[in-house]
């Protein structure tokens, strides 16, 4: 029992640094039709951006703040940093080619994608880097049986808490619908008066700044960070993403959650070296028999 | 013209002799680069094949690649294969697991096909890593892989290995440049261009997008017999979504469909990284930072495909006509025509009849218990509000979607639910209401795509030029003119369609739907943008085709000048019924026609 609860946490876990990924891919993709290749990266980039704020001032703000108010101030620097980066992504790389087709903007996207890989790469050196035991808390509570260690417990609560907020301003505000609209039908939206410029400015600064902060919550619990790791946690986030529905910003963190359960589970019962395998069955499946995802709604083409 | 092929043959004579030439001035170090640039030039033009000529997103081409390699691997180490023997068995190895792990997920569009291909790309690498039966090696690969010979003549210096690369990427680029200008190659454009109106001109889309596929993977397969054996060891390393993104890259590049354009974007991706290798730790920052200027200033690529098409020598216009008039006219049934003109209920043969056609979408009754019937020889109009559901009959007759219930009989054939392509090879072609060409090719091979399914050469025969082959294509070209010149458009063969003012492009349209010779026609709203002059010249455009050729039409249209002006028949429908039917004049006046236009009268 204690085992498979166990694993439920742990599938939580990850499923809620997918979950905070996948909505970046998620919006994007709802207001520019583009994976957004880059996004993997942007999540790297935060997560070294926390780790740099916390071990290059030598547990200065540590110290200054206490443990968790470094916690707290290197999620927000990495929130911030990183959406900005996200916005002048947007403004260098996507907007000048969006006019030019689907295609173009792939590749480009792919091009910022390796500009950033490599960017983390020649600024922080080639080797993993690591967040010190010294700047992170690592208390477990423990129930009984049941054990969580304070970092997990931290890591579940502020994704849980974006995410209901995220989900009540796109469902329940007046800009939230307004994003809504516009990931449906950009013109449309564009004739209404909604300012589709603002909506994309917010898109591309709140997706990415949402992965810049799971990247350093993912850094903070496995303590390991890699400038390659963008790629990885990008896939899969981006498999999350299709699995929910791609431009449904609830079913993004329904599939990411979704997601790392059956990851977790499927290490555990079935086989960790075949698991991503089966990521990526389950994901082919899916498109075959519901290609818009979980909770997606079927767009007939108009012909 | 002649000036210009001489220009480009004294350019390819050149570059020839630069490439037998550079060994000798050149050192071991570059001579492998320009091998690996032979190997990228070959996996460039396999996924061009995919995603330049077809438009299908592959971002997990490096899993072919892999595949060859592996075979080439595999079977060399462990029962001896001579390598050379091993080429054309991962190509087909590549193709058949191309055509197996596509079947199931090529109907899927744009960005869902993306995401499976790179899900693909993922799981066979992952495979690799896993090491199924011991056969692969695990994340170490295989090593000791022999090296390609020729009898006695073994291929084991850096200068053979170039060599060798580029007389095999000779012989390819020869078949691809023939492909392209083939039937095959312009139905993997028509594709790319606009599907619905690919599937409607008769060609089978996934058949299609298959071959593209099979073909693609099988050249890719190709490339990883030569790289496995100028490397000597395989690893799953080399196959990943880096790899896959990197080809991606060398088409987009280059340009979409260019055959040159695909072999300078593998020359930038090979070529480029080394240049840059005194900056090592930056190079690939830049390299990054140069895909995205590229496609700011060049999104269409560096060398993107310049679409001609040799027109044969002119013939004389009788001539011509003679040869590719479709169908000779019967005299006879054209004087029964007239016999009976204007006595619309004698009709004696249908060549259209929905029988309690129906169509849903969701909760929404489109079309409800519709029975149409289309007179043979005939000019047949629907009318009715917007929102009516006659799109949705159009839609339901050629195949678009499949009805709820009801059937459509084609000359007494039951049709329903046939897929497009399989109505328009039957017979019937049509135009859309917001018109749909292919507006990247040129007016003459709009045209040809309607001779498609009327034609019969495949890969082999298109590669080889066969005799047969070179005739149809000329046959098809003369056609195609015959058409363009009987719709008006006779001096615009040459111009992308996209390029054509709206008129023009509703004529491109048409030109193509009868270049079928189809029996039946279906035209939805075709004078809508067109001035009076133009609707007046379409009207007897129409009417003289009927006396020509053996052709029904069936419209939908909102011009009652037009409707009214040459239909034999008119059908009224509105909320998904038909509400009445029967000669223009009865159905001019009919109260129930004018209220579902014009509202009930207090």
């Amino acid at each position: 029992m204690s085992i498979i609860l166990e694993q439920l946490l742990n599938g939580l876990t990850i499923g809620s640094f997918y979950a905070l990924i996948a909505l970046g891919y998620s919006m994007v993709y709802g207001v520019m039709k583009l994976i957004n290749f880059a996004h993997g990266d942007l999540f790297a980039l935060g997560s070294y951006l926390g780790y740099t704020l916390l071990v290059w001032s030598a547990g200065a703000v540590s110290q200054r703040f206490g443990l968790w108010g470094g916690m707290a101030a290197a999620l927000l620097f990495a929130f911030f940093a990183v959406g900005c980066v996200g916005v002048l992504m947007e403004r260098v790389a996507y907007r000048p080619v969006q006019k030019s087709g689907r295609l173009p903007l792939v590749v480009s996207a792919l091009g910022v994608s390796i500009f950033l890989e490599n960017l983390i790469m020649a600024v922080w050196g080639p080797r993993y880097q690591a967040y010190p035991a010294s700047v992170v808390p690592t208390y477990t509570i423990s129930l009984g049986w049941f054990h969580i260690t304070s970092m997990q417990l931290f890591i579940l609560i502020l994704s849980f808490v974006l995410m209901l907020i995220l989900y009540y301003v796109v469902q329940k505000t007046t800009f939230g619908a307004a994003i809504r609209a516009t990931a449906l039908d950009k013109e449309m939206a564009t004739m209404l008066g909604i300012d589709v410029g603002k909506i994309t400015l917010f898109i591309f600064f709140l997706g990415p700044a949402l992965g810049g902060m799971a990247g350093v919550m993912n850094g903070m619990y496995y303590r390991q960070i890699s400038f390659v790791m963008g790629w990885n946690y990008g896939l899969k986030a981006f498999t999350a993403t299709i699995l929910g529905g791609i431009g449904n910003i609830p079913a993004a963190m329904l599939g990411g959650l979704l997601l790392g359960l059956v990851e977790m589970f499927g290490a555990a019962y079935i086989s960790s070296a075949w698991k991503d395998v089966f990521t990526f069955l389950i994901l082919i499946l899916i498109l075959i028999f519901r290609p818009t995802g979980l909770i997606g709604e079927k767009v007939a083409e108009k012909v | 013209m002649n000036k210009r092929h001489k220009r480009s043959q004294l350019i390819l004579g050149m570059v020839i002799a630069l490439f037998l030439a550079f060994p000798f001035f050149s050192n071991f170090y570059w001579i492998d680069v320009a091998f690996f640039f032979g190997v990228y030039a070959l996996l460039g033009l396999s996924l061009n094949i995919v995603l330049g000529e077809t438009g299908l997103f592959d971002l997990g081409h490096a899993a072919f690649y892999a595949i060859g390699a592996y075979i080439t691997a595999i079977l060399n180490t462990l029962y001896g294969i001579p390598i050379v023997w091993l080429i054309p068995l991962s190509a087909l190895c590549a193709g058949i697991f191309a055509y197996i792990v596509t079947s199931p997920i090529i109907h899927l569009r744009g960005d869902y096909l993306c995401i499976v291909t790179i899900g693909i790309g993922e799981i066979v690498r992952l495979a690799l890593i896993n090491n199924p039966f011991g056969l692969t090696g695990g994340p170490n690969g295989i090593t000791g892989i022999g090296r390609p010979s020729f009898g006695l003549f073994a291929i084991d210096t850096s200068i053979r290995f170039y060599f060798y690369v580029w007389i095999i990427l000779a012989i390819v680029i020869l078949g691809l440049v023939r492909l392209q200008r083939s039937r095959i190659g312009r139905a993997w454009n028509y594709l790319r261009e606009d599907e619905i109106a690919a599937e409607m001109s008769g060609i089978d889309v996934r058949h299609f997008k298959l071959l593209s596929f099979v073909l693609g993977a099988a050249l890719a397969g190709v490339a990883g017999n030569i790289y496995a054996s100028k490397l000597m060891i395989v690893s799953p390393d080399t196959f990943t979504f880096m790899e896959s993104s990197m080809l991606f890259c060398i088409v987009m590049l280059g340009g979409l469909g260019s055959i040159p354009g695909s072999i300078l974007g593998a020359g930038i991706i090979t070529v480029f990284p080394e240049i840059f290798r005194v900056v090592a730790n930056y190079r690939m920052l830049f390299f990054g930072g140069a895909l995205v200027l590229a496609m700011i200033f060049r999104p269409g690529g560096l060398w993107p495909r310049k679409r001609e098409i040799a027109i044969p020598n002119v013939r004389s216009a009788e001539e011509t006509e003679e040869r590719v008039r479709p169908v000779a006219v019967d005299q006879t049934r054209t004087t029964a025509r007239q016999s009976v003109n204007g006595e619309a209920s004698s009709f004696e043969k249908h060549i259209l009849v929905t029988d309690m056609l129906t169509m849903k979408f969701g909760g929404l009754i489109a079309v409800k218990d519709l029975d149409l019937v289309v007179g043979h020889g005939k000019i047949t109009s629907i009318i009715g509000p917007n929102g009516a559901g006659k799109t949705t009959v159009f839609n339901v007759v050629t195949g678009i979607y499949k009805p709820v219930s009801g059937k459509v009989y084609f000359e007494g054939k039951d049709i329903t639910g046939f897929k497009p392509h399989k109505v328009a090879s039957l017979g019937i072609a049509r135009t859309f209401q917001n018109i749909r060409l292919f507006p990247g090719l040129t007016c003459v091979e709009n045209v040809m795509a309607g001779l498609h399914h009327r034609m019969s050469s495949y890969v082999f025969s298109s590669i080889m030029r066969t005799e047969s082959q070179i005739l149809e294509e000329k046959w098809a070209i003369e056609t195609a003119m015959y058409w363009l010149d009987k719709t008006g458009l006779a001096g615009l063969s040459d111009e992308l369609a996209k390029n054509l003012p709206y008129g023009k492009q509703k004529l491109l349209e048409l030109a193509r739907a009868l270049s079928s010779s189809p029996k039946l026609l279906i035209l939805d709203e075709p004078s809508s943008g067109l001035n009076d002059k133009e609707t007046e010249d379409l009207m007897i455009f129409l009417e003289n085709l009927l006396d020509e050729m053996d052709l029904s039409i069936l419209l939908i249209e909102h011009d009652m000048n037009l409707v009214m002006g040459i239909s034999h028949w008119v059908v009224a429908m509105d909320m998904g019924i038909k509400i009445a039917e029967g000669r223009p004049q009865d159905i001019y006046n009919n109260s129930r026609v004018i209220e579902a236009y014009l509202g009930r009268e207090e």
